[in-house]
């Protein structure tokens, strides 16, 4: 008996002892998903400083970590990923959950997203936030260590039997331990808002059919389209129409059969070349409501049918798919559309002919297009799923395809262990490059690697240093943001842009708002367009200075990285004190912004601007003459012009190859046409001119800044036209009809006019485009993203095959690469 | 560094008794970590913790084959030389205690290096070799 005490005693002490060893010596893994790990990263900044809490550095491989803070997205394809990292970490382990997204799915309750990390690994605690500011996870790793602290390590330690230590939760399971119901328990038998809107299920009774609306923008076409159209029309009579109306650009429709013939007129024969296939993507057709009308629904709701706002012959019978190919002219900077209806027949696989011999690029354009809607792509070198991982069954943006993860079935523990991403030698023979030989030897670089910038998986066969073919595997991080598009109402899908790349926030609002304000023809006010581009700009000094220490740390200097952290937080201080964002602002509105700029954003941008130069001449002095730093980027990563041109590259990747195509130059929005910059680019194109485009890009944004700050118009911040508009607070209270609006935007969501059309600005990675398509209901029909990243990495094999696997790194690192809009 | 006073440091007697006991000791501390490390530390075995990390992907093929590495060359190469650098440093630490008679043998002690040097550059060692 006073033995027993004896040993308890000691145990005791020695509990204590090493708990409070344990608690100040965490070791978290270098791990993230998405845009919760930017909040992370900036927690062990000098800001926030984590190390203050005895979390000091993060390791790069779970043989060295004992925490793992899954921040970000859960995706099914990482899943297997994520399992396989937990149970490869040493004992004993903890685990925090970052952010919305990893502790329920989030906002993303989508079919590509598991619905909660808790189902594959056990939680110690969560953190909830989208994102989390850093202070919040500051707050959960004190309440891990109090959690460590109420642990009995000791027995375990000297193997006496019991004791507890590390994560001992179970794994959770949908349906007997946890509720998958993102409202929380309790909601059991009521639809989850907007399931009844998803556009599969038929429409009629919408109440945004008895909603007028004026019809969609028609705008004018120039000259040289009209010209371009009668070239067109003559050499391919009866085969290719132009559209008679269009908001945004020229557009086609061509007979299945010629699509390819147009296409190669227009990029080598037509007088103005159309040399970048810009995007390539399809719509489903099938649930439009005129067409269904017209096989014969009519009749059958007949009182539906009588308040339709559209007439069949508006716009005519719709085939089962449209692919739509989108092409740029740099010379006389204009786009085309061409449009081609696909119909199934007679239950065959639909299809059409592969244009990867006109444009490489199209490649993964079209894989993606077989991908998510099934049609295949005759003479496609290899035609297989990209996005979704291998097993999956079923095309998710056909109409007919659930677009919820709480809809299917749930996915679990059992699913993480089976579901394995493909074998590299199964995905290079895929991809029909030369198997690995005798001495190659493949490699995966990712999904989880600290140098990728996210969840890209590189497989590189290699030859002792040196890279003789690289392939790549994406879709770790897709998260289905263009089905969400079709069921979230137009001004609910403003948060889900700035996620379509978390690292330049409202820039991508901008995006989105332009294609819908160019379909609806609504007008924006100068005060609300000149706030737009101090947002877009402040972003870009905020994204190029991450990039720049990111580039200069995967190179091997990790001096950069500490200082331009600090100048990152200042630029998020004052999006902070204007939208009350950091990350993801979610400011812009349609028609405008969400409020006006408040007291005091004028000081701190001017501020920020009387500072920002001297700092940036700083950071280059570290590096621009380092003797390391050059021979690691100077030749490395070429891509010549034509290259870069064909395969679509846009953004300060295309620039530094020495065309100064920049779209706030040569297609003016928002008024850049009133500000004073100049669109600097390098000739190499390796990875030191991209250095240098995106270094001189910074002086060119704060001299943009300081003349918005300076010249700032007065007047409303939100257009008065209120159809489209969520109404100021003061004028709403003022009248009835104003109220009335309001009511209707904030709950139902306004109706867009039956249309289309794209919308692209120059964000700090290239173009980014939104193609809306509507049909005249409260959210969009089609909502297609198009991504810069998506072709920029594309030519990553073309830049990487021959350098040394040193370099790959470095072209990564250049290349400034995000994966949610590369999967998207 | 001011010079240390004569007299100020007892004298020194080499001795192989003390080498031995030193010897004995580290021996055991090292072999007291290891043990305890193996002891104590907790050990869960699973296919999965025993599988080699490769980004959380699940390796291809074996690791074990002839295999092409140039830079280990260099590495190699650097090991060697850099190794040396810790007689030198310890030599200019005593330079004006060993006179003349220790110049001459560092002196041939860096000669003999680069011979060597010389060698590997003129065998081609220090050329980066594609394979
Ligand atoms: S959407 Fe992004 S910021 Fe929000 S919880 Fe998910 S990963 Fe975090």
């Amino acid at each position: 008996m006073e033995r027993a005490v004896e040993a308890n005693r000691f145990l005791s002490i020695a509990d204590r002892v090493i708990n409070w060893s344990r608690k100040y010596s965490l070791w978290p893994m270098f791990f993230g998903l998405s845009c919760c790990f930017v909040e992370e990263a900036a927690a062990f900044t000098s800001r926030y400083d984590l190390a203050r809490f005895g979390a000091e550095v993060l390791r790069p491989s779970p043989r060295q970590a004992d925490l793992l803070i899954v921040s970000g997205t859960v995706f099914k394809k990482i899943a297997p990923v994520v399992l396989r990292l937990y149970e490869q970490m040493a004992e004993p382990k903890w685990v925090i959950s970052m952010g919305s997204c990893s502790n329920s799915g989030g906002m993303y309750d989508v079919y590509s997203v598991v619905q909660g990390v808790d189902q594959i690994i056990p939680v110690d605690v969560y953190v909830p936030g989208c994102p989390p500011r850093p202070e919040a996870l500051l707050e959960g790793l004190v309440m891990l260590q109090e959690k460590v602290c109420t642990e009995r390590p000791s027995r375990k330690i000297f193997h006496l039997g019991g004791g507890s230590q590390g994560t001992e939760r179970p794994v959770l399971e949908v349906g007997a331990t946890k509720s998958e119901d993102p409202r929380g328990p309790g909601y059991e038998g009521v639809p989850i808002r907007g399931t009844s809107l998803l556009p599969g299920r038929l429409q009629w009774g919408s109440r945004s059919d008895i909603m007028w609306t004026p019809s969609a923008r028609r705008m004018e076409f120039s000259d040289a389209d009209l010209s371009l159209a009668a070239e067109v029309e003559e050499r391919f009579a009866g085969r290719a129409r132009r559209e008679l109306h269009s908001s945004d650009m020229l557009t086609f429709e061509v007979d299945r059969g010629s699509v390819k013939d147009v296409l190669r007129f227009l990029k080598n024969e037509a007088k103005t070349k159309y040399k970048r296939l810009d995007d390539l993507t399809a719509i489903d057709e099938s649930a439009r409501r005129n067409r269904i009308w017209s096989e014969g629904m009519a009749e059958a709701t007949s009182d539906v049918g009588a308040v339709c706002s559209f007439s069949k012959k508006e716009r005519g019978r719709y085939p089962d798919f449209t692919v739509v190919y989108q092409l740029l002219s740099f010379d006389a900077a204009r786009r085309v559309r061409i449009k081609s209806g696909l119909d199934a027949e007679g239950g065959a696989p639909v299809s059409t002919a592969s244009v990867t011999d006109i444009w490489p690029s199209a490649n993964w354009y079209e894989r993606e297009v077989f991908d998510l809607f099934g049609i295949g792509f005759t003479g496609h070198p290899s035609l297989r799923r990209i996005l979704m991982p291998e097993w999956w069954e079923g095309h998710p943006l056909r109409k007919d395809y659930p677009g919820r993860a709480t809809e299917m079935a749930p996915y679990t523990f059992e699913d993480a262990r089976k579901r394995q991403p493909l074998d590299a030698l199964v995905v290079t023979a895929l991809d029909a490059k030369a198997p690995a030989g005798e001495k190659e030897f493949l490699l995966n670089i990712g999904p989880h690697h600290v140098s990728t910038h996210g969840l890209l998986r590189c497989i590189a066969a290699l030859s002792g240093e040196k890279i003789k073919s690289l392939d790549l595997e994406i879709g770790y991080h897709h998260r289905g943001t263009e089905k969400i598009g079709e069921r979230q109402s137009w001004h609910q899908y403003i948060p889900y842009t700035d996620r379509n790349d978390y690292l330049a926030g409202s820039s991508l609002e901008f995006s989105y708002v332009t294609a819908v304000e160019t379909v609806a023809d609504i007008g924006v006010p100068e005060r609300a367009q000149a706030v737009r581009v101090l947002l877009a700009e402040l972003y870009r000094l905020s994204n190029h200075l991450v990039w720049l220490g990111t580039f200069a740390h995967d190179v091997g200097a990790m001096g950069p990285n500490f200082y331009t952290f600090v100048e990152r937080e200042r630029i998020l201080d004052i999006i902070e004190l204007i939208t009350g964002g950091r990350l993801h602002a979610e400011f812009l509105r349609i028609g405008g912004l969400a409020a006006d700029l408040p007291d005091g954003w004028k000081k701190a941008v001017d501020d920020l601007t009387a500072i920002f130069p001297r700092r940036l001449l700083e950071y280059e002095k570290l590096l621009r003459r380092n003797p390391i730093f050059l021979a690691r980027t100077k030749g490395i990563g070429k891509i010549s012009l034509e290259d870069a041109m064909d395969w679509g590259v846009s953004g300060p990747n295309l620039r530094a190859c020495g065309l100064a195509w920049d779209l706030r130059k040569k297609m003016p929005y928002s008024g850049y046409d009133h500000y004073e910059f100049e669109v600097p680019t390098a000739t190499e194109g390796d990875c030191y001119a991209r250095y240098l485009v995106r270094v001189e890009e910074m002086r060119q944004s704060v001299r943009i800044i300081e003349q918005v700050a300076r010249n700032m118009p007065s007047g409303r911040y939100v257009t008065d036209d209120y159809r489209y508009a969520i109404p100021r607070r003061g004028e709403m209270l003022q009248d009835i009809e104003t109220l009335i609006h309001h009511f209707i935007n904030v709950t139902r969501g306004m109706k867009i006019p039956v249309g289309e059309a794209y919308g692209a600005t120059e964000v700090p990675r290239g173009e980014h485009g939104y193609y809306v398509v509507s049909d005249g209901l409260g959210s969009a029909y089609r909502m297609r993203v198009r991504g810069p990243g998506f072709a920029n990495i594309q030519t990553l094999p073309l830049m990487a095959t021959g350098e040394s696997i040193a370099d790959l790194i470095s072209i990564i690192g250049s290349m400034d690469v995000i994966l949610p809009d590369i999967d998207r | 560094m001011r010079p240390v006073a004569v007299g100020a440091m007892s004298p020194f007697h080499a001795g192989v008794f003390s080498l031995v006991v030193f010897t004995v000791l580290a021996m055991l501390f090292i072999a007291s970590q290891l043990f305890l490390a193996a002891w104590l530390g907790e050990k869960k075995k699973s296919p999965e913790k025993s599988r080699p990390y490769e980004c959380g992907i699940i390796p291809t093929g074996s690791a074990r084959f002839r295999y092409p590495v140039p830079f280990y060359l260099v590495a190699i190469f650097f090991l060697i030389f850099d190794v040396e650098g810790a007689f030198i440093l310890t030599w200019a630490a005593v330079y004006r205690e060993m006179g003349f008679a220790g110049y001459a043998q560092m002196s041939f002690f860096i000669v003999l290096l680069l011979a060597g040097l010389f060698y590997i550059w003129k065998q081609g060692g220090l050329d980066w070799k594609e394979p």
